[in-house]
């Protein structure tokens, strides 16, 4: 993999990687590229795409509010809060 | 001008419900932060999305109205970006085969023609969260995060701002009419994206810019009037256009560069796999065609064809579907178009505007308003008495005919009544009797008003005016200084 690309991939995922990092990942990601190559090879011509394997479709709900009651649970487990906002800090 | 532009739109608007998308958390716009959130639209790990049938029924509902084609397998995406208004750091959305597709939308320009504009697509997503920026923080609200968003895609058929103006507002209006969205920009349930572009005319598109951050029909039009004379300047000087996303900025009128665009491959779209496919049967479908309504634009062309209504007139009162309805059912009961239209768009609008209240929950019920309307046609009170009457319905609640009889409104006809009335205001103004008769027929008007006055209008005005012409006429035996037989030959023509 191009240097670049992965520097590219890593900003899209907001990851900051330093020289040794991406020198060390890019070898790894180079690898993991190779193998889906390999996939690539594979005839699917007038296969359709299998995005999942439970092959049951509709699964639907009607729109009926229900409540977990589960909002302060997951409140507690923010880092910082302030009343009930999440806090974080500023991403403009 | 010298280029050809380009306009395209993307709108997204906030589907009434009563839960998300992908889970059953309330959908309520105003409750306490983070009040409505589970482990589904905060993310974690494990927790499985499924499809809430209300949003689908009002995806289907637009596809429809926008004539799309409606794909067999609907399938959702995952748009992945990595932003703290999503916590799964992934958009549920669709790509490759959104709900509808290829479908059109007739747009009405300002001199009545109509201009087709053609629609991509139509697909179903989750909104994202609320961030609050200050200084040096920034405060998250996930109660937004998950809530059903349909985005529609317009091609590039618009051409200039007024184009665009013009398709938000008679999209909005008819969104609204389908009531699938309350469609407020500015509480953004109906948010627009616009993207621009221009080249030299017959080499095609240029290379684009979108524009965010217009919360009004009014700054779309503004925001790429800009837009399009600023890549023409960009242009002109030799220079290339960025593609790229810029912000508009109301208060100075401007546009700002935001951030450069991805491309959308970035954005690595893949299928979602914890949710199946979702096919359309054609049970649903024909409950969808059968909820559909006659949409604005055809009403409005109905009503100037088939009622003879002015187009403003028309345009008033499809403007809202509930003025509209308010308006069918009145012809319904029996009144006539004209009257019901000149009335309500009227004297009744501006008691609505003046009390800041909606036609359809004011004390004005259709079967009222038909009732103080044949009051007016049988001539039991006069057009002015019956604006009275309107104020008086507005105020008390109350039945025209009970509101006339409680204030003995009802028009005095009676010949000998009125005729002594008429002989009272004659009599107190000898010197205007004198000017009819020398031929001054506009001081007829004059006694007119001098008996509307004595009576509280309550006075048949057509047979006061005659009885006083009459009267002034007939007299002239009692008067030898002035015979005018133009007075006599006006009044034997009546």
């Amino acid at each position: 993999m191009e240097k670049s690309e992965l520097l590219k991939t890593a900003a899209l995922a907001k990851l900051k990687l330093d020289e040794q990092e991406a020198d060390k990942l890019a070898v790894e990601v180079t690898a993991m590229l190779e193998n889906f190559s390999l996939m690539m090879e594979a005839d699917v011509e007038g296969l359709e795409p299998t995005t999942q394997t439970l092959q049951q479709e509709n699964r639907t709900r009607s729109d009926s509010p229900g409540s977990s009651n589960l909002s302060n649970d997951l409140l507690d487990r923010v880092p910082e809060r302030e009343d009930r906002f999440i806090v974080i800090p500023n991403v403009i | 001008m010298k280029y050809q532009s380009f306009v395209g739109l993307e709108i997204h608007i906030q589907l009434i419900s009563k839960t998300k998308v992908f889970c059953s958390c309330p959908n309520h716009f105003g409750d306490e932060p983070n009040s409505n959130v589970c482990p589904v639209c905060l993310g974690y790990p494990g927790a499985l999305p499924s499809l809430n049938e209300e949003a689908v029924f009002k995806a289907l509902k637009v596809c429809k109205a926008l004539d799309c084609y409606i794909n067999e397998k609907v399938i959702f995406d995952r748009k992945n970006y990595f932003y703290p208004d999503m916590p799964k750091n992934y958009q549920i959305t669709q790509f490759e085969s959104p709900f509808g597709v290829d479908g059109f939308f007739n747009l009405e320009l300002d001199d009545g023609s109509i201009k087709k504009i053609r629609i991509h697509d139509v697909h179903l997503e989750e909104d994202a969260g609320k961030m609050i920026h200050d200084g040096y923080q920034s405060r998250l609200d996930y109660n937004r995060a998950g809530t059903p968003l349909l985005e529609i895609v317009t091609e590039p058929d618009l051409v200039a701002g007024r184009d665009a103006e013009l398709f938000v507002q008679q999209f909005r209006q008819m969104v609204r009419y389908l009531d699938v969205t309350d469609g407020n920009m500015e509480e953004g349930s109906l948010r627009c994206d616009a993207n621009t572009s221009i080249n030299l005319p017959g080499k095609g598109l240029g290379t684009k810019t979108e524009v965010k951050n217009l919360n009004s029909s009014r700054f779309v039009n503004k925001a790429l009037t800009y837009e399009i004379k600023r890549h023409g300047k960009v242009i002109d000087k030799g220079g290339e256009i960025i593609q790229e996303t810029r912000l508009w900025d109301e208060k100075t009128s401007t546009s700002k560069s935001m951030r450069t665009k991805e491309d959308s491959h970035d954005y690595r779209y893949f299928p979602e796999p914890d949710l199946p496919p979702y096919r359309v049967t054609d049970v649903l479908m024909k409950e969808v065609e059968d909820s559909m309504v006659e949409l604005p634009n055809d009403r409005k062309k109905r009503y100037m064809d088939d009622l003879k209504l002015s187009f403003d007139q028309a345009a008033f009162i499809t403007g809202e579907r509930k003025t509209a309805d308010w308006f069918d059912s009145l012809l319904s009961i029996g009144s006539d178009a004209n009257q019901a239209a000149s009335w309500l768009s009227g004297d009744i609008q501006k008691i609505l505007n003046k009390e800041d209240v909606l036609l359809e929950n004011s004390p004005f019920i259709p079967k009222r308003i038909k009732e103080l309307f044949e009051l007016i046609n049988d001539k039991k009170i006069s057009n002015n008495i019956g604006k009275e009457v309107l104020q008086a319905i507005f105020k008390e609640d109350k039945d025209p005919s009970v509101i006339v009889k409680d204030k003995g409104l009802e028009q005095v006809s009676d010949s000998g009544a009125v005729e002594k009335i008429v002989e009272e205001v004659l009599a107190a103004h000898p010197a205007v009797v004198d000017a009819v008769r020398a031929g001054d027929d506009k001081q007829v008007g004059f006694l007119m008003g001098q008996l509307m006055k004595a009576t509280g209008g309550k006075v048949n005005p057509q047979m006061a005016r005659e009885i006083i012409v009459n009267k002034i006429k007939l007299d002239i035996s009692g008067d030898s200084q002035s015979r005018d037989p133009k007075i006599i030959e006006k009044g034997s023509e009546k």
